[in-house]
């Protein structure tokens, strides 16, 4: 059988019994499926990511375990790996992050933007500005960029989202490398990690692969993102999803293995 | 300039300093062939087979439309397949024998040097399709789709195009073919149209517009049919022309590639009836806007066949008809296609791993709108003041629309190059 971070526990469990000494093994916190009752009750609806989380090992603990066993791994489905904390393009420990939440000011009926504006004139070489406010400030994203300002967005939750703003000496450019964790991606995976969606498109045949994101997103209830396997980043479907009120991440995994993560604006 | 992208997508996505360089040649040869369109004007009373008729006919044929094909098809090709592209040190020497050759064989028809520079430009470009036609028949995959099969053969017969070219140069300087160019022009010209530009613009456009409409829309079985009438109508036409040569046979391969172009119409029509994407953009409407035109080389081409029958060739139509297809249909495809499919190369090499944040703009904001506006405007303006011109013989209406068509030249590289060099942020 051929398994991924999406594999219900329980089907392991049908497949081979054995696997129930094998997932006890990783973490005591996995004991309680001895008990039936539970394991009926949970196994069917715990994926081995969810597992992974809960008994704070990860899901290559249950590859490697489970791989003896007979079972094979879908590389090409791994979980994304564990939250970064910051984007990739920042600086790190030599550089102070000036908070300035305007949730208060946009309350208040006002436009914060010259606040900001004031707040960036001021800053000086080995500053961050952090905005803190309820939504995406795209335009003001775009204004910053224009004066050499690199942005990532981070969504805490429904009413908080942070925006930090940083001027490099030379602004960060996308030149080929490892492929790291991308901006907030990390950051927006944990903010959705009950809430997600899994959509696995790499079977289809074009045109199909566009028409069933878009089918999931009519779908998708409103706190809820959707997370999709593709072969390929889909550049056509882009400016549609965002017309729809959603917005999206991408990350690329390797040659053919791209992972998308789409939620409401 | 443009990074070869090692990760990602690149197993599967040709690198953009493979197919960027042929978007751009492309765009400057489409300058250059307005320029020429302006300096030379033309005459109502020309006929077609004049040294810069030839080189503008040219320059528009090979260095506007088969390179921004070929460019498009090496992007295009591991997408259909669902594989990658065989190799791109292939399509790097695709580029740049049809880069030199294409230069040498204009300025000969220009000058009317059929000597060396002819001769040299011919090999070269019959070299760069030969690569080409290596690279595509390598990249396909066990299980062709009907899109692919499209390709290849469109590429094919422009393999026969560019070889029977060969032939009509060489002709001039060593008697191998039983008559003179004249005699083989339509021959030559109808390869070209009907089986590189035609059959590959079919096979691709099927593939894009369901895409940029985000239609729900398949009908491979009305492609196979399309692929059947172009196909047999040209190797008709071919046989016809070679054996029989009376023009009233030619009504046969006409009406089947008429009954091809009305199901491409329908095709397209179908697709935009069960697109998903609400609002659709000027550059798709400009580029179904395009397969509409096909329509209007057709009739013109049945109105020259009928004066064949009654009187003789009537040389200000077949200009007429030349015109409309490469300034006309190919022209506006074209304008149209370059902005739905350059900015999205452009974008998945340079925000590909910044995808990952927020904030980056989506691939329509690298190009534009006020620049497209205008280039589609002069261009529509242009096109119908040079047409109505030669029809009309009204030199001034002809020399206004050569020079809305050089300013829709102008704006359209301005967009290009602006997309081709989007640095982020």
């Amino acid at each position: 059988m051929i398994i991924n971070a999406n594999t219900k526990i329980a089907a392991i469990l049908k497949q081979e019994p054995a696997a129930l000494e094998a997932i006890i093994s990783i973490s005591p916190r996995f004991e309680k499926l001895r008990n039936p009752l539970l394991r009926r009750l949970m196994a069917g609806r715990t994926s081995i990511a969810m597992a992974g989380n809960v008994g704070n090992c990860g899901v290559q603990a249950f590859f490697e375990k489970l791989q003896p066993l007979g079972f094979e791994v879908d590389e090409n489905m791994a979980a994304p790996p564990a939250p970064g904390q910051v984007p990739a393009w920042f600086p790190g420990a030599d550089v102070t992050v000036i908070n300035l939440d305007v949730r208060p000011i946009s309350a208040a009926g006002d436009d914060p933007l010259a606040i900001i504006m004031k707040v960036v004139k001021a800053l000086v070489p080995g500053q961050a500005l952090k905005v803190i406010n309820t939504f995406e400030p795209a335009p003001l994203i775009r204004l910053l960029k224009q004066q050499g300002y690199a942005a990532t967005v981070t969504v805490i939750s429904d009413n908080e989202v942070e925006t930090l703003f940083y001027k490099h000496a030379e602004t960060p450019h996308t030149e080929a490398g490892p492929i790291a964790p991308a901006g907030d991606w990390d950051a927006l995976m944990q903010a959705f990690e009950s809430r997600l969606r899994v959509l696995d498109v790499r079977g289809l045949a074009m045109p199909k692969p566009m028409l069933a994101i878009l089918e999931a997103l009519d779908a998708l209830p409103a706190d809820m993102a959707l997370f999709v396997y593709h072969k390929r980043v889909p550049v056509y479907l882009l400016p549609e999803i965002r017309q729809r009120k959603f917005d999206y991440r991408v990350k690329i995994m390797r040659a053919g293995a791209v992972h998308l993560l789409i939620f409401r604006n | 300039m443009f990074t070869v992208n090692k990760q990602g997508d690149a197993g599967t996505v040709t690198a953009p300093n493979v197919v960027v360089p042929f978007y751009l040649y492309a765009a400057l040869s489409f300058l250059v062939a307005t320029f020429l369109l302006c300096a030379s004007p033309v005459s109502p009373g020309d006929h077609y087979f004049s040294p810069h008729t030839l080189a503008i006919t040219h320059v528009m044929a090979l260095g506007w439309g088969t390179m921004i094909i070929l460019g498009a098809s090496h992007q295009l090709v591991p997408v259909l397949v669902e594989g990658k592209l065989y190799s791109h040190k292939l399509a790097h020497l695709t580029f740049c024998c049809a880069a030199v050759g294409i230069p040498l064989l204009v300025y000969a028809f220009y000058t009317f040097n059929m000597g060396w520079p002819a001769k040299t430009g011919a090999i070269l470009i019959n070299t760069a399709v030969a690569l080409f036609l290596v690279n595509i028949l390598c990249s396909r995959a066990k299980q062709d789709n009907v899109h692919v099969v499209f390709v290849v053969t469109a590429t094919c017969w422009l393999f026969t195009t560019t070889f029977a070219g060969l032939l009509l140069v060489f002709n001039f300087t060593q008697p191998l073919l039983q008559e003179d160019a004249l005699h083989y022009l339509p021959l030559h010209a109808h390869l070209g149209i009907a089986g590189w530009f035609l059959l590959l613009v079919t096979g691709v456009g099927s593939r894009l517009i369901p895409m940029f409409l985000v239609s729900k829309y398949t009908r491979p079985g009305l492609l196979w049919w399309i692929y059947g009438l172009v196909n047999g109508g040209l190797a008709g036409f071919v046989l016809l022309f070679l054996y029989l040569h009376r023009p009233v046979v030619y009504f046969l391969p006409l009406a089947s590639i008429l009954a091809a172009i009305i199901l491409l119409i329908r095709y397209c029509y179908n697709c935009y009836k069960e697109r998903i994407r609400r609002r659709v953009n000027k550059q798709v409407k400009l580029s179904l806007l395009s397969v509409s035109m096909m329509l209007i080389p057709l009739a013109l081409l049945v109105v020259v066949t009928v004066l064949l029958l009654v009187t003789t060739e009537n040389t200000r139509l077949v200009m007429v008809y030349g015109f409309s297809i490469f300034f006309g249909w190919l022209t506006a495809i074209i304008l149209g296609m370059t902005f739905e499919t350059l900015p999205f190369i452009i974008w998945n090499n340079v925000y590909h791993i910044q995808a990952g944040r927020g904030g980056t703009p989506s691939p329509q904001d690298l190009f534009s709108n006020k620049l497209f506006n205008g280039t589609a405007l002069s261009y529509l303006l242009g096109f119908l003041l040079f047409t109505g011109g030669m029809l009309v013989q009204q030199g001034g209406m002809i020399r206004l629309g050569a020079a809305l068509l050089l300013v829709c030249a102008f704006l359209y590289n301005l967009n290009t190059f602006r997309v081709a060099f989007h640095k982020p942020g």
